[in-house]
């Protein structure tokens, strides 16, 4: 146990630091300068000469090397630096935006339930019959729209056309409504699929036949046997689903508003604020990672052959 | 294949869950009932009836409301500066009731005496020395533009010493990263706090801050000016045009910034909508690189300005919302070039490039010693939607006399422009005069080394023009000097300049005693109110 868990904290390590070099090196082959921000800012009072004095002092003519070498010194004494536009801590500005992108998690994850686990079992149930087509079609339909037309679409109709709810922001429920099934209806298709796939395999095997056979209730085969068994892939593709969900969405979360994660990415990468991108990038690594070891665990507790390893549980 | 109860078991799940889902989804929270009862915008009024509350959407998320490091704090009328800028972008007295230059370095401002920062300290001279001395500290944008060597405190006497002469100086002290907080309040609440909910003299609190999406003010009744109409205010985020329009058009908001011009159609139909189009201080234009053979000759610039369709840029692509440009100001400024801009004008292209020297070739093309006009065009493939499409419309007028205009699109044009030669012309989009005056542009954008002069673009003549703008305090004066040093950069046409785009405020029937500025410094104001 305790050779697995420093094994998994290693790679770990090693990923985030990968992660961080080439995240490094991306921001600054990338064309952009942090110091145009402060440019725009002061409407132009900053001349070439005091713009050069602006990036020795945030340390951006140093070697690329040096300031990685430095921004890795601090991060290891959890320092994540500060924003180069306002100031402000960036470990600051992502614990005060991960709220926002975990609620939004939280409701994109009940809309994909509510409509991926229905339409997955109806389709898989009536197979080759109308359920199954329309299950089909949604599938496809939710595959196919980009989140910004969808988000568009949904604000046109339910808050424009029928005033039902706010067009953009957070803070209640109401509000939660349009980006949750935005996201949702977008990432479902995929687990319609991998559901209807699992259980029509589910049922081909011979201990479903056998229950059949011996008249248990088709409701307890389903939810009982069959689902427990077709859960296996969704599980293991949900711990990608659930990292980029707290990475938070750059489009869901820019068109409406809503103050998380992506949003702040966003605003962050068209400033070229280098310590907050970056700190955004390290924090999606470690979600990736522990979504990842979340999803490894679920599977773990749905299938007794993977808790087995050496003779012996895990 | 499955029983009935099986069959029953799963229309019920499913009429339950789409149940949750509508419940989930439509029923409103308190507030929204609210509002919805007592608000013809359905926007921010509460329970009590004497409350005033309006919904503003601004296009720019901003992630603090540090006074010294961007605008909102002063946009939201939390902050105020010592001067301001009144409807004809003349300075006028603020938070000082008067100022006076004591010769070319000093300066002495008087605070008025019945002003209290809004957690009740007194405003006196030294509370905005200290303000300057933090903004200076932290800001190195401000310390740039203020150029201030020493400041003396004297009651309410505030005495500033400038490292140069200085003579735009009160006209920096109207920009909102000026403003003046408390720095004790500051010190009380910790800086993280304090740029949460600053503290300034504003006619406005604030009560709520959530970065990226809202600010949440209200009135502050200890003002030193006539009390503000409005009880509680509200600044939404949103950079999405489309999504801005749509609730200016749920009524949902109040005024919004920024609409989308394809978008006014619609929102025109609905009376109890409105639109405001204001000319804004920005300017759009092309920059011309002063190391390119191709367009060293004057003859060629004005040959090229002369290709430029202003009229159809501001009837076709910003469906009338711009002003034709014929200078880095618009017209309707003092300072502002009144002359008519440059119409197109194909035949007066073919004759100047004629008088350098090229000649049509077989292909039609313009040719000089048989090497045809091709120009490289750097352009903008983002920010405003109109901007790169400005340039596809030179090359389409370029190519009906015979020039080929190649197109970059690259997402900062003035960076790229600084670190290469291989182009020649480049587009470029900025605040002129965002302080009330040109100074501060011509010396950013003519003098090598000014932060928008990539390319180190010096004129001669202009050079005395400028020296004298510097000694010059007279604000008639200035804007003569400016006026005419637009002439003389006319004449070398290192830039032409394209359009003044508008800017596009959506402002519900409801709202009264308001209207958007050019400046975009003064959105929430003690005497907005609403019907």
């Amino acid at each position: 146990m305790l050779t697995q868990w420093l094994t998994r904290f290693v790679q770990l390590v090693i990923v985030l630091l990968f992660l961080s070099v080439v995240t490094f090196v991306l921001l600054k082959l990338a064309p952009g300068d942090p110091v145009l921000a402060i440019i725009r800012a002061s409407d132009g009072a900053l001349s070439q000469a005091d713009q050069e004095v602006v990036r020795e002092s945030l340390g951006l003519s140093r070697p690329l090397y040096e300031q990685y070498g430095s921004w890795l010194l601090h991060v290891v004494q959890l320092d994540w630096g500060q924003s180069l536009t306002s100031n402000r801590e960036v470990w600051d500005i992502l614990i005060e935006r991960l709220p926002a992108t975990v609620y939004l998690a939280l409701g994109a994850i009940v809309v994909l339930i509510v409509i991926a686990f229905p339409l997955g079992v109806l389709a898989a149930t009536y197979h080759n019959k109308a359920p199954d087509a329309l299950s089909r079609m949604i599938a496809l339909l939710g595959a196919s729209v980009p989140s910004f037309w969808l988000g568009l679409i949904l604000i046109y109709v339910f808050a424009y056309q029928l005033n039902w709810l706010p067009t953009l922001g957070s803070g209640s429920l109401r509000h939660l409504v349009l980006p949750s099934l935005t996201l949702g209806f977008v990432m479902a298709p995929e687990y319609i699929r991998l559901l209807r796939a699992g259980l029509l395999e589910t049922f081909s095997h011979d201990y479903i036949k056998a229950a059949r056979a011996r008249g248990i209730s088709e409701w307890r085969i389903m939810f009982r046997h069959a689902i427990r068994a077709a859960l296996l892939p969704i599980v293991a593709v949900s711990g990608i689903s659930l990292g980029a969900l707290l990475a938070g969405s750059v489009v869901t979360e820019s068109i409406f508003g809503w103050p998380g994660l992506g949003s702040m990415a966003i605003e962050a990468i068209r400033l070229r604020d280098y310590p907050v991108v970056q700190g955004y990038v390290m924090f999606c690594g470690v979600c990736f990672i522990a979504a990842n070891w979340l999803s490894d665990a679920g599977t773990a507790a749905l299938d007794p052959r993977i808790r087995m390893r050496k003779g012996r549980r895990v | 294949m499955f029983g009935k109860r099986y069959h029953k078991t799963v229309s019920v799940s499913w009429i339950v869950l789409v149940f949750v889902l509508i419940m989930t989804g439509c029923m409103p929270d308190d507030k929204r009932a609210n509002q919805t009862q007592s608000s013809a915008a359905g926007t921010g009024q509460d329970e009590s009836s004497d409350s005033k509350a309006v919904t503003i959407i601004h296009s720019l998320p901003v992630d603090t409301l540090d006074p010294h490091l961007g605008w909102i704090a002063l946009r939201a009328g939390v902050t105020e500066t010592l001067l301001r800028l009144d409807d004809n972008m003349q300075v006028t007295p603020w938070l000082a009731s008067k100022w006076e230059a004591k010769d070319p370095v000093t300066w002495v401002f008087t605070l008025r005496d019945n002003i209290s920062f809004q957690d009740g300290t007194k405003l006196d001279a030294a509370a905005a020395k200290a303000s300057f001395e933090r903004g200076i500290a932290d800001s190195k944008a401000l310390a740039a533009s203020l150029k201030i060597a020493s400041i003396e405190a004297n009651g309410q006497e505030l005495t500033f010493t400038t490292k140069e002469p200085h003579p735009a100086f009160p006209n920096e002290l109207v920009h909102p990263t000026a403003s003046i907080i408390s720095v004790a309040a500051e010190e009380a609440m910790s800086k993280e706090a304090f740029n949460q909910s600053p503290v300034g003299t504003g006619p406005f609190k604030v009560t709520a801050f959530v970065p990226g999406k809202e600010i949440t003010l209200v009135r502050h009744d200890s003002y030193w000016d006539e009390l503000a109409k409005l009880t509680d205010v509200t600044i939404q985020f949103n950079a999405d045009a489309n999504v801005r329009t749509l609730a200016y058009q749920s009524k949902q908001a109040d005024i919004v910034y920024h609409l989308a011009p394809e978008s006014l159609e619609r929102i025109e139909k609905d009376e109890e909508l409105t639109v405001q189009s204001v000319t804004s201080l920005r300017t759009h234009y092309f920059t011309y690189n002063p190391a390119s053979t191709n367009v060293a000759d004057l003859r060629v610039r004005q040959a090229l300005d002369k290709l430029i369709d202003r009229e159809a840029i501001v009837k076709e692509i910003m469906l009338g919302h711009a002003m034709p440009a014929n200078g880095p100001f618009n017209a309707t400024l003092p300072f502002g070039n009144k002359d008519a801009a440059q119409m197109l004008d194909q035949a007066g292209t073919l004759k100047l490039l004629e008088s350098v020297g090229y000649t049509k070739g077989a292909t039609g093309k313009l040719e000089k010693d048989g090497k045809p006009l091709v120009l490289k065009l750097i352009a903008f493939s983002g920010i405003n939607p109109e901007l790169p499409l400005i340039p596809l419309l030179l090359q389409s007028e370029a190519a009906k006399v015979g020039i080929t205009i190649e197109i970059v699109s690259v997402e900062y044009p003035g960076e790229y422009i600084k670190n290469h030669t291989d182009w020649d012309l480049s587009t470029a989009s900025y605040l002129t005069s965002p302080r009330g005056d040109g100074g501060s542009f011509l010396h950013s954008a003519y003098v090598p080394g000014g932060a928008y002069n990539p390319t180190n673009i010096h004129i001669n003549n202009l050079e005395p023009i400028l020296k004298e703008l510097n000694k010059t305090g007279d604000v008639a004066k200035r804007h003569a000097l400016t006026r005419h040093a637009v002439e003389v950069i006319q004449e070398a046409m290192p830039h032409s300049y394209i359009v003044h785009p508008n800017i596009l405020v959506g402002i519900h029937q409801r709202v009264s005693n308001w209207k958007p500025g050019a400046e975009e410094f003064y959105i929430v104001t003690n005497k907005m109110d609403v019907k």
